[in-house]
């Protein structure tokens, strides 16, 4: 064979070789496999050995809260029993008031639902799971109880039970079998991802990347932002050792998302100068990044641990500490030419020092993870991941609908089955409400119900009567199961696999003393597909996600981040910009996956909201730390016209239009020629003038970002320049 | 200790409320070990908690059944 990865392996070291990455890959694979069923029969078995009256239900609940790695069990564990707890007692308290009366029953228990629909999609972390369960445990202990309101209270407290149980055994399972640890996962991320920013940094600096790549890798890096913290909220659930961390995770997302706005600005920033044709500018800093990108990455070296980031960070502070003279120098020799652009040379090199300030405190706290403790812990910013309101309540009176459109269908038709039809509806709603594409998951859903059906019902009526014994009854359910659990690890066919092993379970599981009642189990195999068809439609039909309505709004939201960054308390405005940008960013970015075009939009929206907050908080400290000189009070003329430009700037990101544009231009303009004026007249004293000077740069990359034709401001400035180009 | 106690009226086992304690306890000398550094030398620290919860309410129930 020519292709030698086609070649069988023979000698022993390769048949090692090949055992290993059998083992990291796809072993991997069979371990969960071999785990959910592990975890879904002991719940089974302890079910049926305490005589609960529905094992199904310990089952089920194995493969809602299923994860490959331990910590993700853990914490959903956590939230799925206070979730129960409170729907538990959710119902109970709508049974006592509205059992003899069914429509308010139903009516109230959609209110729920939605309530807890609309919670499980505002949260996307583990929090999710405890609406989704609160939700759910309420309509699956609620709708059978109300039928029978006279042993409401025992049928309440075993299905509490059975849930409890299911959850406790895949936590124990999960955690003690072979455990695969999120935080180890997690330890690979963070340094791949200081690899991969460090290099994509050195590559960009030496000008080798094109435009779509540095696009790419910013989607790719936005993506990853949200899913370190995601693997975070997991990772502190599994080891003491990771909570310990976890100030310094935190920390550490939070600087690369600082170090990558800025990166991104000096970049956009040269390019500018270049297209502007500021050369002079541009060739009096290049030797700076030349000397940079070595820094960060020495060539030829592997991947970089925590103990290299160390030595990253203390050849980063002997160039940070002697950057600021050796650029004043050159401003010295280069500013007297005539035609310089000093205005522009002064920015980038602010830039290019604020860029190597925060990489310098992103590889201190990377480097500050090798031990267990450190200073850097105490950090009191928290990314907290939450889905636009808009979307939420979308989701929640989406969820009312369904729940009371079926309610209704129950009522009128007296389906002995609307119970079922009903009760999972809700579960698919909420569960289909916290992913990122509700439509396909709930179709996804409904097709592996249907698989689940048949199977079920050939394990059901054609091998359940001829096996005798638990042994046996796992080594029939085991294959149909397997192949269930082997879907959901493919992210493609997640929806299908949940769907198909939740269902299989609640149709074919066997109880104590199994019934044969073919009759039954189609009327209930029925109503669960018509619930997920009704659920699918519902997400399609009712309110979609993707309409350019929605689309509007996230990227208004987007916007608004400014107005943030202009007026919310300085104290913690900058993490809580970042990290609520970025998150706007990823929402649009998920929902508009059918839509390239759209999801570059956003990215673009992204970066000029990125660029212009960081500037505006910039700007902001500067003005703070000024002295508490009359010259400098907020009263002078000059502090006057800063802040009509940044009022200028909410403006225009709360609503952009031409007129808006030309005004915030024309703001900034006079701002700078103010503060410039300013300096000239004051001539104060060292400090105070590099200040002014930091000011004046803030203000002029305001302005190169808003007159940038890449940026989807441009758009909005045809007027102007057509009006430009006709009186010239 | 009686097997049963009285909880609002209703009886339930007394090693309910005793496991419930357990767990906090296991909780807490968790927290202190780690506190110690003592996970370092453990080979599985998952089975290592495991079992210590199990001692703690096997001790704890002896308050119960002996």
């Amino acid at each position: 064979m020519a292709n030698p990865i086609l070649r069988v392996p023979r000698s022993l070291p390769a048949l090692q070789a090949a055992w290993m990455d059998w083992a990291r890959t796809d072993g991997l694979t069979w371990v969960y496999i071999l785990k959910a069923l592990g975890a879904a029969f002991l719940a089974l078995g302890i079910a049926m050995r305490l005589d609960l009256p529905q094992p199904r239900t310990a089952m089920t609940t194995v493969f809602i809260v299923m994860q490959p790695q331990s910590g993700a069990i853990l914490a959903k564990s956590f939230y799925r029993i206070g979730g129960t707890l409170v729907g538990l007692v959710a119902t109970l308290l709508l049974i006592a008031v509205f059992a003899p009366q069914r429509e308010l029953f139903l009516g109230a228990l959609a209110l729920w639902t939605g309530i807890c629909t609309a919670g499980a999609a505002r949260n996307r972390n583990f929090r999710s799971y405890g609406f989704l369960l609160a939700g759910y445990t309420a309509a699956l202990i609620g709708i059978p109880a109300a039928q029978h309101p006279d042993g409401a209270f025992l049928s309440a407290l075993t299905r509490a039970a059975e849930v409890t149980l299911g959850v406790l055994c895949a936590g124990f399972v999960g955690a003690l079998v072979l455990p695969q640890h999120a935080s180890l996962q997690m330890r690979t991320t963070v340094r791949a991802r200081f690899s991969a920013f460090v290099e994509y940094v050195s590559a960009t600096l030496s000008g080798l990347v094109d435009r779509a790549q540095i696009e790419r890798t910013n989607a790719r890096f936005l993506a990853e932002i949200v899913g370190f913290e995601a693997m975070r909220s997991m990772a502190v659930f599994e080891s003491p050792e990771t909570r310990g961390r976890s100030g310094r995770l935190a920390r550490l997302n939070s600087e690369f998302m600082s170090a990558s706005t800025r990166f991104h600005a000096l970049h956009q920033l040269m390019n500018r100068l270049r297209e502007a044709g500021a050369t002079e500018a541009v060739q009096a800093l290049e030797p700076y990044f030349k000397e940079l990108a070595p820094l960060l990455h020495p060539p030829g070296e592997p991947v970089l641990t925590a103990a290299d980031a160390a030595g990253s960070a203390r050849k980063l502070e002997t160039f940070k500490a002697a950057l600021p003279r050796r650029v004043r120098a050159v401003r010295n020799a280069l500013g007297a030419r005539p035609g310089f652009a000093l205005l522009d040379f002064d920015t980038a090199s602010e830039l290019l020092y604020r860029f190597v300030d925060d990489m310098h405190a992103y590889a201190l706290t990377y480097a500050s993870l090798a031990t267990t403790t450190h200073e850097r812990e105490r950090w009191p910013e928290r990314y907290e991941p939450k889905t636009n309101a808009v979307l939420t309540s979308i989701a929640g009176v989406r969820g009312v609908i369904v729940m009371a459109v079926l309610s209704a269908f129950w009522i009128a038709t007296a389906w002995p089955n609307g119970g079922t039809l009903v009760l999972n509806a809700a579960a698919v709603c909420a569960l289909a409400s916290s992913s990122p594409r509700p439509t396909r998951m709930a179709y996804q859903m409904a097709a592996g119900t249907i698989v689940a059906t048949l199977v079920g019902f050939i394990v059901v009526f054609g091998v359940y009567p001829h096996i005798d014994g638990f042994p046996l009854l796992c080594a029939t359910l085991a294959p149909p199961l397997a192949f269930g659990v082997l879907m959901t690890t493919r992210p493609p066919l997640a929806g299908f696999g949940a769907g198909y092993c939740i269902f299989f379970c609640v149709l074919a599981a066997p109880d104590n003393g199994v019934r044969y009642d073919p009759a039954g189990f189609a009327n209930n195999a029925i109503a669960l597909v018509l619930s997920m068809v009704a659920c699918a439609i519902a997400y399609s039909v009712l309110l979609p996600p993707s309409t350019p309505w929605v689309r509007g709004h996230l990227l208004a939201d987007l916007r608004r981040q400014v107005v943030l960054a202009c007026r919310a308390p300085l104290a913690r405005v900058r993490p809580r910009f970042e990290s609520r940008a970025r998150d706007l960013a990823f929402q649009a970015h998920a929902l508009m996956q059918q839509d390239p075009a759209a999801q570059r939009d956003a990215l673009a929206w992204l970066i000029a909201v990125l660029e212009v907050g960081h500037a505006v908080i910039d700007l902001r400290c500067e003005l703070t730390a000024l002295p508490g000189d009359a010259r400098y009070a907020a009263t002078m003329p000059w502090r006057r016209s800063i802040a009509h430009s940044a009022k200028a700037l909410t403006a225009l990101f709360a609503r952009p239009t031409d007129t808006r544009l030309d005004a915030a231009l024309a703001a900034n303009v006079d701002a700078i020629a103010a503060t410039q004026q300013a300096l000239a007249a004051f001539a104060p004293p060292r400090e105070a003038r590099h200040r002014l000077q930091r000011i004046l740069s803030h203000l002029h990359f305001v302005r190169t970002a808003l007159i940038d034709p890449e940026s989807p401001l441009a758009r909005y400035a045809g007027t102007v320049r057509r009006g430009n180009a006709a009186s010239a | 200790m009686h097997r049963e106690i009285a909880l609002i009226g209703a009886y339930i086992p007394a090693l309910v409320p005793l496991c419930i304690g357990g767990a906090a306890l296991t909780w807490l000398i968790d927290r202190l070990l780690a506190r110690v550094g003592l996970y370092r030398f453990v080979w599985h620290p998952a089975l290592f908690r495991a079992s210590l919860l199990a001692c703690i309410c096997g001790v704890l129930g002896l308050a119960v059944y002996r």
